[in-house]
């Protein structure tokens, strides 16, 4: 009951954040942290509850961004049904590399998802008669208009995307919820905590190993996706291996394996390496000794260690 | 085009010894913590700018800057260890994966604000070029490659000859039956990353030499680094050094012959092909 209070509280709280926050650039880096909130929720799924680190989110969040953007600009498609696309477009991706990645396990696997991080960063490079290389795409189209007949929704309109990239964040979180709660989402879980044990237990791993790293991708696609026609332009820079990495560091700053996690974990860190700023390299310094003081003094991530806390203070109370 | 194929091979094993002695540091931490250390192209790039501002700003000699710098790089490598990866050395392995990424940000920023942001290039007063049949091997080539097996040679001597190279191999066979045999395992861990990290920083000086050191340069080396690794066998030193001569050969033929804008999409193809036939790597005994 007070989850699901507590769930729309939130959403309601989302809404109404545009009405009295009237700085334009308090809404864009809203918007980027929840882009990057479902690009972290994607690497949750392999990570958190997979128990398979991949350094391969920012390739497969490039991969979405390039393929809505050639979809809508170059073969004509309605900007709508190529961010639709886009993460199909990077689930077919995710498992021509998934396929034979997810042979082998633990420090290899990471490894492996990092060159092909870097695989497709440099044919994002050097793709040029498609991608158009370093200079990068201009002038991608937003969304299509909505006409509701009183008025017109455009979607050039920050705030306008501000509710597209919400409403998309909520579907990732709803979809995210179900696959985790269903006998998938268990199975995943067991996959984590002891895969031969599952094995012998009559599990083909292999099947549900490849869902969660296609599943994982199409949400950093999708993610991806939503980023292009906001920006307007892409270029191979911010998918490179360090998109893939604050990936990860959302879901372990946040929480690994809650559902909750990296939604903190994504907002972190949009917005910390912002909030610190003192100069640009001593935030990042910062932002680097914050990383590691988290992981040394909050392991499980920030999430799991606040309701900790408030679950040993609400205890304290009942008992007298 | 024999001559071409010669120069290629030449090229590559310049390159691939230095990949090796970043792989050697990388592999041996790994084998011994499982710490995927991603810091190490930092270490590497803070030794190649000490050694440049060593001899620039101070006017130290060559060697003495090296010898310094590797000095220097085994100190800071002992402080890693201490304050950033003992704390988690019982915690998960992702644990020190994401304290080797935060290690990177902040080692990689303080170069930025020691050496400033432009490229350097190591000085050295070798610029001569043999011309062997045709194959064009300029003199700072030869030596980067004799003080690369040089290095090479040592540690593999540190380790398989010495007391404390005993105790290494050790601790990675099992460290439990280590601590029983009375190892101090805290002091070989300190004496693993000084190691490593002054192979690293003699990388770094080697490839400043070579080629500049940069901002940028010190992620691509890491990765580099990690592949070799791959190739070889994560935490085998034979496969270090094998893996390293290979990617430096594969990557120097696919600039020559294939192109040179996707060399590195060519070397990690060939990884990701030897990790689907071989995953243990090419050197990994089967058994343990």
């Amino acid at each position: 009951m007070w989850t699901r209070f507590a769930i729309v509280a939130v959403i309601a709280a989302a809404i109404v954040f545009p009405l009295f926050v009237t700085v334009n650039y308090f809404i864009h880096l809203a918007i980027l942290a929840m882009i990057f909130m479902i690009v972290a929720q994607g690497a949750n799924v392999i990570q958190g509850y997979t128990g398979y680190v991949s350094i391969a989110q920012g390739a497969f969040m490039g991969i979405g961004a390039y393929a809505s953007a050639l979809l809508s600009m170059r073969a004509g498609f309605p900007v709508w049904l190529s961010m639709l696309a886009a993460p199909i477009f990077t689930a077919v991706a995710a498992a021509i590399a998934g396929y034979p990645a997810l042979r082998i396990k633990g420090h290899y696997f990471a490894i492996m998802t990092l060159a092909m991080n870097m695989v497709v960063f440099t044919v994002l490079v050097n793709w040029v008669s498609l991608t158009q290389g370093e200079p990068g795409l201009p002038s991608i189209p937003s969304p299509e208009a909505i006409n509701l007949g009183f008025t017109e929704i455009a979607f050039e309109k920050r705030r306008a995307y501000y509710y597209l990239a919400l409403a998309a964040l909520v579907l990732v979180m709803w979809i995210v919820a179900a696959v985790v709660r269903s006998r998938v989402g268990r199975v995943l879980l067991a996959i984590r905590q002891n895969e031969p044990f599952a094995e012998a237990a009559g599990i083909a791993c292999w099947k549900y190993k490849l869902f969660a790293f296609i599943f994982s991708a199409s949400l950093a696609g999708f993610g991806g996706a939503i980023y292009a026609h906001y920006m307007g332009f892409i270029n191979p820079t911010p998918f490179s291996a360090d998109a893939s990495l604050n990936a990860i560091l959302a879901v372990i700053l946040g929480g690994s394996g809650t559902l909750t996690g990296p939604l903190v974990g994504g907002a972190l860190t949009v917005i910390l390496p912002e909030a610190l700023r003192v100069a640009e390299i001593y935030r990042l310094i910062a932002y680097g000794l914050l990383l590691i003081l988290v992981v040394i003094f909050l392991p499980r991530g920030l999430v799991p260690a606040v309701v900790d806390g408030v679950r040993s203070i609400s205890r304290r109370r009942k008992t007298p | 085009m024999l001559i071409d194929f010669i120069q290629q091979i030449f090229n590559g094993l310049v390159v691939g010894s230095i990949y090796t002695l970043i792989a050697l540091g990388l592999t041996t931490i790994f084998g011994i913590f499982g710490i995927a250390h991603f810091a190490h192209g930092s270490v590497a790039m803070f030794g190649g700018y000490l050694t440049y501002f060593l001899i620039s700003a101070l006017g130290i000699g060559l060697l003495p800057s090296f010898i310094l710098a590797m000095a220097a790089g085994a100190l800071l490598g002992i402080v890693l260890e201490r304050v950033a990866y003992y704390p988690v050395r019982n915690a998960p392995p992702i644990n020190s994966f994401i304290i080797a990424l935060g290690l990177t940000l902040i080692i990689e920023k303080l170069n930025l604000l020691a050496f400033g942001v432009d490229q350097v290039i190591i000085p050295t007063p070798l610029v001569n070029v043999i011309n062997v049949g045709g194959v064009t091997m300029p003199e700072l080539r030869i030596y980067v490659l004799a003080i690369a097996a040089i290095l090479v040679i040592g540690m593999t001597l540190l380790i398989q000859r010495t007391w404390i190279g005993m105790a290494v191999r050790a601790v990675a066979q099992n460290r439990a039956a280590a601590v029983l045999m009375g190892i101090n395992v805290n002091s070989v861990s300190m004496f693993v990353f000084a190691l490593s990290s002054a192979l690293g920083v003699a990388a770094g000086v080697l490839v400043g030499a070579l080629f500049a050191v940069a901002p940028g340069v010190s992620s691509g080396l890491v990765i580099k680094g990690f592949a070799v690794l791959i190739l070889g066998g994560l935490g085998s030193i034979p496969g270090a050094i094998v893996g390293g001569m290979l990617l430096g050969v594969s990557e120097a033929f696919a600039a020559a012959f294939v192109s040179s804008a996707y060399k590195d999409v060519i070397s990690f193809l060939l990884m990701i092909l030897v990790l689907l036939v071989r995953p243990e790597g090419l050197m990994r005994r089967s058994s343990r």
